[in-house]
Formats: C-alpha cells, structure tokens, sequence
C-alpha cells in the first residue's frame, strides 16, 4: 500500500470541504482534500442557488443573518463570476402575517441588513408577474449563486497553490495513536487500490456524513438531518428572488438560476444521508405556495424536482421533530477539548452563503494547533475565473447572435442552454480526470433545460467519444439519462410527462440503446 | 354513404381515413396539431424479436395484436406497403423475419419493415459497411457509429468526409435544410461529381436519412447509379425526414381520395342531446376562435398516447382519455406511473383506452360505450410499444381493424 503524508487532510468536496482547503492553502499549508464521489455531489450541489441577504434570518437566527449579510457582500467581490446579481424582495402575501413586515423591516435595521421598502407598482414593474395582491414589498441584496462555478474555481484555487483533490477517494478507517489521530486508509473506487495517509490534522467536512467519519474515529456526532425539496420550473419566471415575508416556512421562495426558476423548499426529519426521495406532496405543497406569490404558477412546466440534505447540529437537548427551527450557524469541533482525541476537527453545518466565514474558523483553529502565525486572506482574495463581471443569462445568446450563421464554424449542441460545440471542446481539453456527461453538465449547464437531454445527450455522447481514448459504452449514456429522468420522475405529468415520453422515442425506438442491445444482433 | 370522422392526423389516423375512404366511405379527419410521424423513424417496428410473427401468439390476450388478430396486422401491412409502393417509395422486410439495423448511436435496432433507402442497411446481408460524413450536419456522428458498433461485433471499414456544395448553416442546420438540398438536381450532380473522387474502394455506403424528401427514390438511384456503389440512410433525431416522407405520402392519398382535412381543430367530446342510446351523433370540435359540431356515422378516436395528447396526465394524480373522458386504468399514486429507469416498462406507456376485438372503447363491464365509436393506436392499452417495439405495427393493424368494423355498422 502506498503512503502519502501532508498537514492538512479535508474529508468533502463539499463547498465547505473545498473553502477550508482553499483557505488553509492560502496560508501554506500543505493540505489534501478526499471526495467519495465527485465536487458538489451532497448539499452544495443540491441547494436552490440562493446566495442570502440575511434577511431570511433577521428574526430567528441574528448570528445566521449578520454573518450573511456581510460574507454576501464579501462573495460578491471574490466569486463574482459565479452570482448574478439578481437583488431579492421580501414579500407580504394576503396569506402572510400582517404585523410581521413591521417587525423584520426593524429587525433588519438593527442588524444591519440592508432592505429598503418599495411601492407596488415599482414591485409589478419589476417582476409583473407576481402577485397583484401582495400588501408590502421590500427590497434586499439577495442574489443566485452557481456552487458548481463556485466549487470548481475552489478545486481550480486549490490546484494552483499545490493542494491535491483526490475524487472518488473514500475513507476507509483512521488510525489511532494515543489519543492522537494520525493516519487514514483512503480506497480510491475507480482502481479499487487502498493508500495511506497521515496528516497532523484532518478536518470532517463531510456534511452529512460528518456523523458517519466521526463514526470512524470511535466518536458520536450529534447530528440532525433534514430533508430539503426543491422543483425546477421550466422558465425562469421572475428575475429577481422572491421571498415571503413570514417566518421561515415551507415553500417561502423562488429563485431565478440560469434559465429556470427553483422553488424551495420543504424541511422532513430524515435518518439517512441518502434517504432523498420524494413525496408527491411536497411538490404540491411547493407548487401551491409557489402560486401564492406568482398566480398561475402551479399551471406552469415543473422541470424536474431534487431533495438536498441539511446536516444540522444538534446538542442532546433538542428536539428532532424540526430541523429548521435548529440553530442554522455552523459548529467547528475541535474534538481534542470534545472527546479528548487530538488532531480531528469537525466542521459541520452552516450554509453556502457563510462557507468562507465557516472555511475561515477552521483555519484558524488549525493554525492555532499547528503554531503557525498565518492570517486568513480568502476575503480580499478573488477565486481563479475570476471575470470581473457578474454572470449575466443572455451573454451566450449575445455572442451567438452577434456572429454571422455562415461565417462560423461552430455548432449549437444544446439548444436549451446555448451550449456550442467549441464550449464542449474546451471543457473535454481541459478536463483533467476524462469528463463524463455529468461533468459536462456540470460545467456547461448542457442537458438542463426544458428538453433534459432529450437531443444534446446524443450530440455531447458523440463529440466526447471523439475526444476520448476509451469512450465509454451506451451504459454511459444510459445511466446520464436516468439520472435526468430520475428528477423529472416526481413531477412527472401534464408537459413534463410528454417530454419524458419523446426522450424514450428517441433513445428506445430509434437509437434501440435499451440494456439488451449490446448482445445483438 | 357512411360519414365517419377520424380524430387524430398521425400515423393511425391517416391511414385509416385513407382506408374507409377507399371503402367509399366519406370520410373527415380533423386534427389539433400535427401528428407524430415527424418524431418517428421512418419503419414500421412489429414486435423487437427476431421472428416477430411467431413472437405474437406468446402476447396477453389484452394486448391490441390480439384483440385485432393477425389477419388485421397481416392486411394492414400490405395496404400500408401497397400505398408506400404506389407513391414511389417502396418498402421491404417481411414479418416473418426481422432486419438489423445500424442505429445512428451504433447500436442495433430490428424492425420488419423499412424503406428500401434504410433497408439496403440491413446487416444481415450485403458488403462492409463506409460511412459518410457531412461536416455541417449535428445528427450524425461517424466516429462514434464505428466505436459502438465494434462494440457489437460490426466492423465499419471507413469514414469519409463527403463535402455539400454551399451547405446549410453549420451553426444549426436542421435535417430538412439537408433534404431539400438534394432535391436540386443541378446541386445533386455537383455533389456527385464533388464525392466521385473521394469513394474508392466503397461498395456500400451509409449517410444520414436527409437524401431527399419526394424525390428520395430518384435521388437514391442517381447517387448509386452514378457513383456504382450502393447507399444506405441512417434516421437520426427529429426532425425525421423518412417520417415526414410518410406523412406527406399519406396525406397526398387522403385528399387524392376526397378525405376533408380539417387542421387545427382538436375535439373536445361529443355532440350532446342527440345521443340516443348507445350512439355517438357527432363531435365538437374547438379551434381558435369558434367551437363547431361535426354529425358522423362512426367516430374513430386516433388521437394517440401520453406524447400525442390523446391521454392526459394530469398532477391530482388522474390519467383521462382527452376527447371523451372515456375510461382509464392506472396506478392512483402518480409516482407510479413512472418507473426509476428511462429503459424500463412504464406504466404510463402501457395503460390508455380499453377496447375489444371490434375496437369499440369498453367500458370497466367489458360493454362497448358506443357501438359507432372507435379507437385505435398509440391510445390503447396493453403494451409499452417503446419498450417492446411494437409503435407502428399497432397502429396499422388497430387502424385496419377498426375501419372495417365501422364500415360494418352500416
């Protein structure tokens, strides 16, 4: 078995994982970051694309909404290329409380979390297709996030600074030497071959699994998860967040991402970090709240739906019945003073707008044990990628049609997202590991519109088995497929169950790639 | 004479019009939109067996072969063939016997019958296979053809770049800016003299079904003649010219035939008050701006499944026929309408409208609703024709079926 050794040992590719090795590689540490399956896979990636204002908070949780508020305006300047600066609004539906507005409106001020009131009809000028009802209307810094853009420019940041990220590498088992955590047995799944690694720290950032590394080291980790549902609608219905002004509920809001709209979310205890399936009810009740702020919504296209785990600190004390109503703020461990087991960290919870506040914390906590005197500079450092612009939706249409149809030699692939040939070339040039379709979409957003893959998983199979050395076989189409179908299964009706239905004509009757056909004819 | 309105304009709709029409029938058909000939491939799939004949008689005794029987599917194809045939574009394979055909992913497909463009293809016969690439054309992927079909034990000798005189835009030419191309003929001997060159050593050369639309066979028998080697064409994604080919065939017949088409108008349910007893007097049917009732001897519903509208699902867990609210079996929870897998049987796709041997929708007592209301198609229960590859088959032989037993009523 080979060995490796470094300082720093990060357990997720999470977007707190990827922050506390971004950070800690920074500073010069020599850090090593092991995903079980690939950057994004557990919560980052499935979260609605809400980078907060803090105003979500203002009246539960004042830490949660001060910290959002500033790491909101901080992310601003180092990930612009990732958020596009939709601005948020807080709205009173005739459903809604009528003396909440009151006090958030105050709550905010006091805690410094810019929301400035504005009139009706500057709301219907903005976004006319909410609804017309609505009594108050408030206007904050929310804006959407892309944590697959954001989670690629940390590994990218990583890389450049001599991090190692090693995906598809799971923890088997620590090693433990009075009282002290030195090694761990990491299993790479592709080749199957185990290696060891010893580090002077090693850092659970596993979301939720963090219960099950701590497992590993013979620890308990009390730790609530909740199941969060989120639908995609097949437009992108409004251009700015919209929020209800309540308290934090079940279906309180919708943002606009890309070329969608995401509805969010539900909140059921769950046991499992897997156990993400879906209830019928839950997309009813997203789409029936949905409807509250936009008349008309629940007769719209549902895209596909998915479900994120929220990993919840939880102390003896409290109760299980509601993971939301937990403290939201991440915990850092230090299971020395815990447990009285040196060199292992537990940072878990907290949410995507505050991972660089929560990667900070880390950091200097490891640098305490480690007696270096280095200071955090993720905040005045902008991530690799880095534009200078904000994500704008229309910038590939811009540039497409600002092209001559004859004079380019380019190809349109996925008409859904304007994705071209030339995007799909880059990304398979510069994937370091043999990009699969889901990488692809990933990077390019490529199979995520209306038609789910329908034409351009043909098209991006194709082009990619040109690039590869070992293309992969119509398994690897069919299982990208499913993966799509998968999430168009719970809202599976009316125009979503049409376009699942054209995908198969496409993919059984005439492509015939159904699981017999390899041992043909 | 007998006025029957067919409801549906694809496939099945079309062609049993032609049908009843030809039995001197006058015959309506009215459509909402446009059929889905235009999705589909171009070949009538029977039954994804090797000997789809002999498979059928293992079929549950619900499935629409068995209730129409095989002399229906027998009959049906040979009309359908005998129309092909007539209109210049003729059809081959046998039901006894299925034909392997290069899909344009390089996976296998069977299917009974095919246009003789997509026949020539068969890899049960003829010489070693070369594929020709258009560089502007996004559907087709020659490379990729050649891994997965060595994957599947067929060898693809070459691939050759065949260069198109001013080609449709790179940027997103759609299969139909291709096909009308070759309808030039000054544009189809530039091309022919540009590929000469270019195809030593080819006997047998695969490209993508763009080679024309009316034309085809013309165009096909120019390019063999004149470059002495054989061509076969391969259906990519939709826009399917070979289907728009059938669909342009078809309708040309109907109207030939004195069909009355009516576009753009979909039925919305029955002409209420003059239904006496267990007869349907007519349809209502709604376009944009005006409902209008048709009065009709026998209504054949041909509106198709889940994609064609015919069913509707619908997210407080119903499934309903659309016309006539005719009924339905299926899972009560819709989550179950859908299995885990794209590849899988689902059930959405086998479920629809239940009819006996006369193809009269039936009620939950086995009892027709109607005696002069028809069905057939994709909207009928009792198979998953994607998972068993059985589309066009039942189309033909539920079509074929039901046009005879309405013109019986009379």
């Amino acid at each position: 078995m080979s060995s490796l050794s470094t300082q720093v040992l990060v357990i997720g590719g999470g977007v707190t994982g990827l922050g506390i090795a971004w950070d800690a590689a920074l500073r010069g540490l020599k850090v090593v970051l092991v995903e079980q399956s690939d950057i994004g896979q557990g919560t980052s990636g499935r979260h609605h694309g809400l980078l907060h204002s803090g105003g979500r908070y203002v009246l539960s949780d004042t830490v949660s909404a001060q910290d959002c508020a500033s790491e909101n305006q901080i992310l601003r300047r180092i990930a612009s290329h990732a958020i596009e600066d939709t601005g948020g609004l807080f709205v009173s539906t005739p459903a809604d409380p009528v003396d909440y507005p009151d006090q958030w409106l105050n709550a905010c001020s006091q805690l410094n979390v810019p929301a400035e009131e504005i009139s009706l009809p500057a709301m219907l000028d903005r976004e006319p297709l909410l609804n017309p009802r609505i009594s108050r209307s408030f206007f904050v810094q929310d804006a959407s996030i892309d944590s697959f853009d954001l989670s690629h420019a940390l590994v990218k940041g990583i890389q450049e600074r001599g991090g190692v990220v090693l995906l598809r590498h799971r923890l088997e088992r620590f090693s433990i030497h009075k009282d002290h955590l030195v090694e761990a047995k990491i299993r790479d799944l592709t080749t199957n071959k185990s290696q060891r690694l010893s580090a002077s720290i090693f850092i659970n950032a596993a979301g939720p699994w963090a219960k099950n590394i701590t497992e590993m080291a013979g620890l308990e980790l009390p730790l609530a998860l909740g199941k969060g549902t989120l639908v995609a609608m097949s437009n992108r219905l409004v251009n700015t967040v919209v929020n209800r002004c309540k308290p934090p509920s079940d279906g309180d809001i919708i943002v606009p991402v890309g070329t969608v709209a995401i509805l969010g979310t539900t909140d059921t205890p769950v046991e499992e970090p897997t156990s993400l399936a879906i209830e019928p009810w839950e997309i009813d009740l997203l789409l029936a709240e949905g409807d509250l702020l936009l008349p008309g919504l629940r007769d719209c296209r549902p895209l596909r739906a998915w479900a994120g785990i929220r990993p919840l600190y939880q102390p003896a004390a409290e109760s299980m019945s509601q993971t939301r109503a937990l403290h939201r703020a991440h915990v850092i461990l230090d299971h020395e003073e815990t447990d009285g087991l040196q060199g292992f960290i537990s940072a878990v919870g907290g949410k995507l707008t505050t991972f660089r506040l929560m990667a900070e914390e880390t950091v200097d906590l490891i640098c305490d044990k480690l007696e270096i005197d280095q200071k955090c500079t993720t905040s005045s450092t902008p991530l690799p990628n880095e534009t200078g612009n904000f994500f704008s939706l229309p910038s590939r249409l811009d540039k497409l049609e600002r092209q001559d149809h004859h004079a380019t030699d380019d190809q349109i692939v996925c008409e859904c997202e304007l994705v071209m040939r030339s995007n799909l070339e880059d990304a398979l040039e510069n994937s370091v590991t043999g990009a699969d379709l889901d990488d692809l979409r990933r990077d390019l957003r490529m199979g995520m519109g209306p038609c789910q893959a329908g034409f351009c998983a043909y098209r991006t199979f194709a082009i990619s088995s040109e690039f590869s050395s070992t293309p992969t076989s119509i398994k690897g189409i069919r299982d990208f497929l499913d993966e799509r179908w998968k999430g168009k299964r719970p809202v599976a009706w009316g125009s979503t169950l049409q376009q699942m239905e054209f995908s198969r004509r496409i993919y059984l009757d005439l492509f015939a790639a159904s699981r017999n056909s390899e041992d043909r004819p | 004479m007998t006025h029957i309105i067919v409801i549906g304009g694809g496939l099945t709709g079309l062609f049993a019009g032609i049908l009843a029409a030809d039995q001197g029938a006058e015959v309506t058909i009215t459509m909402k939109g446009r059929g889905g000939l235009a999705l589909s491939h171009g070949c009538i799939d029977v039954l994804d067996r090797s000997a789809p004949s002999r498979a059928l008689s293992s079929l549950s005794e619900h499935h629409p072969y068995k209730l129409a029987g095989k002399n229906n599917l027998q009959d049906a194809i040979s009309r359908f063939r005998d129309l092909m045939q007539q209109a210049g574009y003729p059809y081959s394979g046998k039901l006894s016997k299925s034909m392997s055909l290069l899909t344009a992913m390089g996976s296998i497909k069977r299917t009974c019958f095919a246009p003789a463009g997509i026949a020539q293809g068969d890899l049960n016969s003829g010489g070693q296979i070369v594929l020709g690439r258009f560089a502007s054309f996004r559907d087709f992927y020659p490379d990729m053809i050649q891994i997965q079909a060595r994957k599947a034990g067929i060898k693809i000798a070459k691939i050759i770049d065949l260069p198109l005189l001013e080609p449709p835009s790179h940027r997103d030419g759609y299969p139909m800016d291709f096909a009308l191309r070759f309808e030039d003929s000054s544009w189809l001997s530039e091309i022919i003299r540009m590929w000469r060159p270019l195809l030593p050593g080819v006997k047998r050369l695969g490209l993508p079904a763009v080679l024309g639309l009316q034309n085809h066979c013309e165009i096909l028998e120019e390019l063999e003649d004149s470059l002495g080697i054989e061509v076969f064409e391969i259906p990519s994604l939709p826009p399917s010219i070979p289907g728009i080919r059938i669909e342009r065939i078809l309708l040309r017949q109907a109207q030939a035939l004195g069909v009355k088409i009516i576009e753009g108008a979909g039925a919305i349910g029955r002409v209420d008050g003059r239904s006496r007893g267990k007869r349907v007097s007519g349809v209502v049917l709604h376009s944009i701006n005006r409902t209008i009732q048709f009065d009709a001897d026998a209504v054949l519903l041909a509106t198709g499944g889940i994609l064609n509208g015919g069913l509707v699902a619908q997210q407080d867990h119903r499934l309903r026929e659309s016309v006539f609210d005719l009924p339905v079996d299926y899972p009560p929870n819709r989550l179950n309408w859908v299995g885990m897998s794209l590849f899988q049987q689902q059930a959405y796709a086998s479920t629809g409208v239940f009819v006996n041997s006369r193809m009269q929708p039936i009620g939950f007592d086995e009892k027709p609703m109607f005696n002069n209301l028809f069905a057939a198609g994709g909207l009928l229960a009792g198979s998953d024709r994607s998972f068993e590859g059985s589309r066009q088959g039942i189309d033909l032989a539920t079509a074929h079926c039901a046009v005879y037993e309405a013109l019986r009523l009379s």
